[in-house]
């Protein structure tokens, strides 16, 4: 019974977070957000964006409002970071070392980056286009 | 075992051992199928963004895409949006428990915040895809 004890509390020890505690709050806000963000998406996209046949129209019409603009921009923003935040976590999961966990932290970061400035060049450029 | 907040996120099973829920419970099993659905939706979300980037091609290429993907010949992607749905309602339904969880709420009723989560969550989903599917018979026509 002793020895059980024992495991179990060094078991406790050794559990930790896959990610750090201000991260895991950032993963979980972020998370509360999008539930938000993607319910309005999925009414905008799916029930009231009228006819698939037209989307085009719907999607560059929307964009031309600064307030939709900012809402896509916005949402674009978190869900890339809580995708990719829960992503590193499960790579942490793995039990890799500190130094690739260092590697991936950073390679994560750059892919965060890079989605983000893509998906926003294209929301700004595609707001431009002209509806025919 | 896992059951929600914190302990959800432990693995105790080697590298890929999260992946193995058999018989270890309905914790393990949504703490399973949390990262299963996470990852697919973070693939669809790039795939999502290829998508998007044919708007970029103009109205009659990308509106030929999108009608092509709902009205054929490639509809069978109707089929995958209706699994993508269920993966997607599934995690947030769960992410809801986990943060409820972390918040000091269920914890001594996971499993019963599980299934109260999830069906409602599915309940949702079947009410979104009867719209949607609606908006599609409605356009299918134009």
């Amino acid at each position: 019974m002793a020895n059980l004890e024992a495991l179990d509390k060094e078991a406790e020890k050794k559990r930790t977070r896959p990610i750090g505690s201000i991260q895991w709050l950032f993963q979980a806000a972020s998370g509360a957000f999008i539930i938000f963000f993607l319910g309005v998406h999925l009414y905008v996209a799916h029930i009231n964006g009228g006819s698939p046949i037209e989307l085009f129209d719907t999607v560059v019409g929307n964009l031309r409002d600064p307030w939709w603009l900012a809402f896509f921009l916005i949402f674009l923003w978190v869900v890339t970071y809580h995708g990719l935040n829960g992503l590193k976590g499960i790579i942490y999961e793995t039990g890799i070392s500190a130094k690739a966990r260092k590697f991936v932290s950073w390679a994560i970061f750059a892919v965060f980056v890079v989605s983000v400035i893509y998906g926003t060049i294209l929301s700004l450029v595609v707001a431009q286009m002209a509806i025919p | 075992m896992p059951s929600g907040g914190e302990s959800m996120l432990e693995s105790d099973n080697g590298t890929l051992g999260w992946l193995n829920f058999f018989h270890k419970g309905i914790g393990y099993f949504a703490y399973t199928m949390h990262r299963i659905s996470g990852i697919v939706i973070l693939l669809y979300l790039y795939l999502h963004f290829f998508v998007l980037s044919n708007l970029l091609r103009g109205g009659v290429a990308f509106n030929d895409l999108i009608t092509s993907f709902t009205y054929g010949p490639y509809d069978i992607f109707i089929v995958m949006d209706i699994l993508l749905s269920l993966v997607i309602f599934y995690h947030g339904a769960n992410g809801v428990r986990l943060m409820l969880n972390e918040a000091g709420y269920g914890l001594k009723h996971h499993k019963l915040m599980f299934f109260i989560l999830e069906s409602g969550a599915m309940i949702l989903m079947l009410l979104f895809l009867y719209y949607a599917w609606q908006v599609l018979l409605s356009g299918g026509g134009v």
